[in-house]
């Protein structure tokens, strides 16, 4: 015969076991309900979908690619909007310690609606056009983004300690802020420096 | 007479065509800036509807690529609008409009029909707080019961001397 402490164990399981079934919906769905560590990411990645291969030795009509990417770890629906821009290595960048985008002007923008862990990846093609030489200058008349034609007009002088001609490409990642109903820099940008060359 | 009706059909033509040439190149800049602008803001309401349906508890995936396909249209007015390209800048702004308007709506419901679905989510978690306890008040119940009746036995019973 079972003593009465034996039978306070079995109680004291049966207990456990249905307090542990009926809460464990509810459980579930709280521990569900906490978000981890909220944050966006903004990547590049080369022609072969691999982080290397980027182009740098470019020149005049041809045609190179770069993949963009956004990751939304934001715990909730984001609304994003890729900003590409193009400068010459005097002009001014995008700050990210100051939170400050680059005043020069949008040349290609994606519009991205993410919802939260997943990830949005497009191809960036580009072309430099009426690429000049002048002496120890040299020019970028318009560029070739997606298929569009944009008119830049940058101009860069010959860089003796690296000895190229530079440009970049860089692109901005813009977060939707529903309080203010704008859409704000995310003090996040990727850059992506070129050398233009006369022949490659 | 002859003459008269050429000349009349030849009036009639040059009418049409100036009408049909002002609908295709009538397009200023303020206008087509105007229904750009309109598609963007269209598409931002569209946006702050589905992360209201969302956090009703709503699936809207399938909203967020309509949203992406309508973004991709304003893009493209935007580029048509820079290029002097104003008719081009209307009609992608007219589809990035019509296609955020149409989102908005479905968010609505969406948001709605997630709001009763959540009303069942909370009692189901109701329903499994208070069972919880009732059980666990029953439970000690019983084993008061059990163990009142146990030891009454237990005293009730007299040792018997076999053999």
């Amino acid at each position: 015969m079972w003593s009465l402490n034996d039978w306070k164990v079995v109680f004291v399981a049966v207990g456990l076991i249905g307090v542990l079934g009926f809460s464990l919906f509810s459980v579930v769905l709280f521990a569900q309900g906490f978000p981890g560590e909220v944050f966006s990411e903004l990547y590049a990645l080369g022609p072969g979908h691999m982080a290397e291969g980027y182009p740098f030795n470019v020149s005049n009509g041809v045609v190179y690619m770069v993949y963009l990417g956004v990751g939304n770890h934001m715990g909730g629906s984001t609304y994003y909007e890729v900003d590409v821009k193009f400068r010459n290595s005097t002009e001014p960048l995008s700050n990210a310690t100051s939170g400050e985008a680059s005043p020069l002007p949008i040349v290609y923008k994606y519009r991205v609606f993410l919802g939260d862990g997943n990830v949005w990846e497009a191809p960036l093609s580009f072309s430099l056009l009426d690429v000049g030489f002048d002496r120890n200058v040299s020019s970028v008349g318009r560029l070739d983004i997606n298929g569009v034609v944009v008119d830049v007009e940058k101009v860069s002088s010959w860089d003796n300690e690296t000895q190229g001609y530079y440009y970049q490409i860089f692109v901005e990642l813009w977060r939707y802020n529903m309080t203010s109903s704008s859409l704000r820099f995310d003090s996040r940008f990727i850059g992506l420096w070129l050398n233009v060359t006369q022949s490659f | 007479m002859r003459f008269w009706a050429k000349l009349f059909l030849i009036s009639v033509l040059v009418v049409l065509g100036v009408c049909l040439v002002h609908d295709v190149f009538g397009v200023s800049y303020q206008e087509a800036a105007g229904q750009v602008a309109d598609a963007d803001q269209a598409l931002r309401n569209a946006f702050t509807s589905v992360v209201d349906a969302e956090q009703q508890g709503a699936n809207v995936s399938l909203l967020l690529s309509r949203l992406g396909m309508a973004g991709g249209n304003l893009t493209w007015a935007e580029v048509a609008l820079a290029a002097g390209n104003y008719s081009d800048a209307v009609s992608f702004a007219g589809v990035c409009r019509s296609v955020a308007l149409s989102v908005d709506s479905d968010a609505a419901v969406l948001g709605n029909n997630a709001a009763v679905v959540a009303g069942n989510w909370w009692m189901m978690v109701v329903f499994s707080v208070v069972s919880s306890v009732v059980f666990v008040v029953v439970l000690f119940f019983v084993w008061h019961r059990f163990r009142r009746g146990y030891l009454k036995r237990l005293m009730g019973s007299r040792p018997e001397v076999t053999g």
